[in-house]
């Protein structure tokens, strides 16, 4: 028993990182420019495509791969706040009702580019460190867990120690505000749409290599990261970091102890009871809720 | 969403060059009395089934391979009716595996495309489509006998009897392991996952191979299986079994049954692109793992007994032009093909109900695994599924490889019961569902 809940925190610990990823970055595009942006998880499915047309298509190594899925998707991100939702700006639905074309836009694209079969990346590494016959943490995964701390203190540290940083949460605060103390949102919102979008792409790089790669895997994960900002309070960083960690273990040990269906209706349990119990979720502001 | 071409999409040129190179080949010379020149109009078969989306990997390699078929009765001159020589045209309609747009697409393809027959992958789209063939008489076929009911009169499941046949797996692992003595189980919770479940448990209690624990049902929409590989090795399986899961799954829990370090036997309903497996984990740790689906370059298929024109050189043709991508389904729907052309020459028509009554008249069908009979009343309430022999395929040395042809029904005679008291426990009976 003790080995399956070691092994089962560290499957955790896993699920925990790359949903941490793509859950701040949605935050931080909310948190910034107030729209909710559906095609989120499209964003994390590109980041797995660059896998599979750099890495697995022309061999590129994966390290060069993976700083440019968070670089292309990042653009994507960019492009989208262009096109998308700067024309928007005035009309928080018509940007949610946008991002859910772009969803279907980029499914499209992406099923005419690379067919509509499941893509299976080859490992990086088969490497597994071993700590007994039953507790396993293959190497690919210690490095998404890593990489995902690595990403989120740079984002701290962007955050809290940068101009740029102290710009975005002035906008996130009060973009009235900010506007008038001579920040521009325009720019601001180019920003917080790199990094959002980046950090979406990222975790699709990361993940690229140990899951089925489709058109179609963005949903699952945009579920489960609406979850996770809900949980934690619609605009707060820390509390989709800290919401994503206990979903993430909640859901697994459901899985792993009862079923997968069974952790399912647990997480949107959770989300129901944080709801009726913390409307603004466990980090939320009256505010942005 | 649609796709619409000609047998073969080729252009005159291309269809003369591919023919003559067929003729060089001696391929269809042997088969044929003369090349006769296909004088009567063209007769368009339906293909309704997903071509896009995440179901698209058992519809999509079918349509494929109908053009491979449709190529070569083509340049043998086509079907004959009533001594009049027909070309065959497929005419593909992408339902995205959604039953309204199954229903929209087989109205299109009856009404608008003024086509002879109907092939569906079937399940969750078989629903929206029923009232369609209830109300025109079309006949519809099935990869998934659990659309059978009563009522479906004009349904056939000629192909494959899902997940029927999967019990000779787990009958063929019994007699040549005997040591394997339990067994885990997980699948998806869907219209696909359940019935596979409740087939493989009567399996697996006929074989005298008990469940360490119940079945561990997955939302289709996972895509970490590192939870559900913890949870199934936990107390050290024999065997695990994958079920009837979408190969979107086999692959990523497969994976982490390596990862994990998991050394005992697996076994599956489909293992599709299973060299991507290996790439994935070693040839070494998928030695021996037992499905139901072969490469059709296998040298058992050149038996007398099969009822498939020249699988080899069909299975070469296909990776010719899919390279990578020969699955489960890429013989089925031609196989289907091979019964409806046969039928409707025997009753010197094309007409939906004139080949219904050809092909299940004597109550036997030329299944491509061999002579099989109409059969399923007990189980769908309907003689409508064409059961008999199916193979099991074992991976050695990193190659898919028919073990033994082993018999459905000598398996139903023997263990129904056990069958019918499982499929009902999850509800999948045809008065249940």
């Amino acid at each position: 028993m003790i080995e399956l809940l070691a092994q089962t925190g560290l499957n955790s610990l896993y699920a925990a990182a790359y949903l941490s990823l793509v859950a701040v970055g949605l935050v931080l595009i909310f948190g910034v420019m107030g729209v909710i942006n559906f095609a989120h998880g499209e964003l994390f499915m590109l980041g797995a495509y660059v896998v599979v047309a750099l890495y697995s298509g022309f061999g590129v190594p994966y390290i060069l791969v993976a700083a440019i899925g968070l670089i292309f998707v990042g653009c994507i991100g960019i492009l989208m706040e262009f096109t998308i939702f700067r024309p928007l700006r005035d009309s928080p639905l018509g940007g949610l009702v946008a991002s859910i074309g772009f969803l279907l836009i980029a499914q499209a694209l992406v099923s005419m580019g690379f067919g509509v079969r499941m893509e299976h990346v080859p490992p990086v590494t088969q490497e597994v460190i071993v700590f007994s016959e039953k507790v396993r943490l293959p190497l690919q995964r210690l490095f998404v867990i890593l990489a995902a701390v690595m990403f989120l203190s740079l984002l701290w540290i962007f955050l809290r120690r940068t101009r740029f940083g102290w710009a975005l949460r002035a906008s996130a605060q009060d973009a009235e505000a900010a506007a008038l103390q001579g920040i521009s949102i325009r720019q601001t919102s180019l920003i917080a749409m790199f990094v959002g979008a980046g950090l979406a792409g990222i975790a699709g790089v990361l993940t690229a290599p140990l899951i089925s790669v489709g058109p179609h895997m963005g949903h699952a994960v945009i579920v489960a990261a609406f979850i996770v900002i809900i949980v934690g309070g619609i605009g707060s960083l820390e509390g989709a970091i800290v919401a994503s960690v206990a979903y993430a273990f909640i859901h697994t040990i459901v899985t792993t102890f009862w079923d997968g269906v069974i952790a399912d209706i647990t997480g949107l349990s959770l989300m129901l009871l944080v709801l009726i119990v913390r409307p603004t979720g466990l980090f939320g502001t009256t505010d942005r809720a | 969403m649609f796709v619409e071409f000609k047998a073969g999409g080729h252009t005159r040129r291309k269809f003369l060059k591919s023919a003559s190179a067929m003729a060089g080949l001696g391929l269809m010379g042997a088969h044929l009395p003369g090349r006769a020149a296909a004088d009567g109009h063209v007769i368009k078969i339906g293909f309704l089934a997903p071509l896009t989306g995440p179901v698209a990997a058992w519809g999509k390699p079918g349509l494929d391979g109908c053009r491979i078929w449709a190529e070569w009765i083509n340049a043998a001159g086509g079907i004959n009716i009533g001594g009049k020589m027909h070309p065959v045209e497929f005419i593909g309609y992408d339902n995205e595996y959604d039953p309204a747009k199954a229903r929209t697409g087989a109205t299109k393809l009856i009404r608008e495309d003024g086509v002879k027959f109907i092939m569906m992958l079937g399940g969750d789209t078989w629903p929206g489509v029923q009232p369609v063939a209830e109300r025109t008489g079309m006949l519809f076929s099935t990869l998934l006998p659990s659309d059978l009911g009563p009522d479906t009169t004009t349904l056939i499941a000629p192909a494959e009897v899902h997940p029927i046949y999967n019990v000779t797996g787990v009958e063929w692992l019994a007699e040549n392991k005997p040591e394997l003595k339990t067994a885990v189980m997980c699948a998806q919770d869907d219209a696909l996952g359940l019935p596979s479940v409740a087939t493989y448990l009567a399996a697996f209690e006929a074989a005298g191979i008990s469940m360490q624990h119940d079945p561990l049902l997955f939302d289709p929409a996972t895509t970490d299986f590192a939870p559900v590989v913890t949870r199934l090795i936990s107390d050290n399986p024999d065997i695990v079994c994958l079920d009837t899961c979408y190969s979107d799954y086999v692959h990523p829990i497969t994976e982490q049954l390596f990862q994990q370090g998991y050394g005992g036997q697996i076994i599956s309903c489909t293992a599709d692109f299973y060299d991507q497996m290996i790439d994935r984990t070693s040839a070494e740790f998928l030695e021996g793992f037992v499905f139901q689906f072969p490469d059709f370059d296998d040298p058992a298929l050149n038996q007398p007994f099969i009822n498939f024109n020249d699988p080899n050189k069909f299975f070469e043709v296909y990776n010719e032009r899919h390279p990578g991508e020969w699955g489960a389904v890429s013989w089925e729907y031609a196989s289907i093909m091979d019964l409806w052309k046969s039928a409707a020459e025997g009753a010197g028509s094309a007409e939906p109900g004139d080949v219904l009554a050809a092909m299940t008249g004597d109550g036997t069908g030329a299944h491509a695994f061999g002579t099989a009979e109409w059969w399923g009343e007990d189980l769908f309430g309907i003689n409508n599924a064409l059961v008999g022999n199916w193979p099991v395929v074992v991976i050695e040395g990193g190659k898919a490889r028919i073990k033994e042809y082993k018999s459905i029904p000598e398996w139903y005679a023997k263990h129904g019961e056990l069958l019918k008291k499982h499929m009902s426990a999850y509800g999948q009976m045809w008065d249940q569902r």
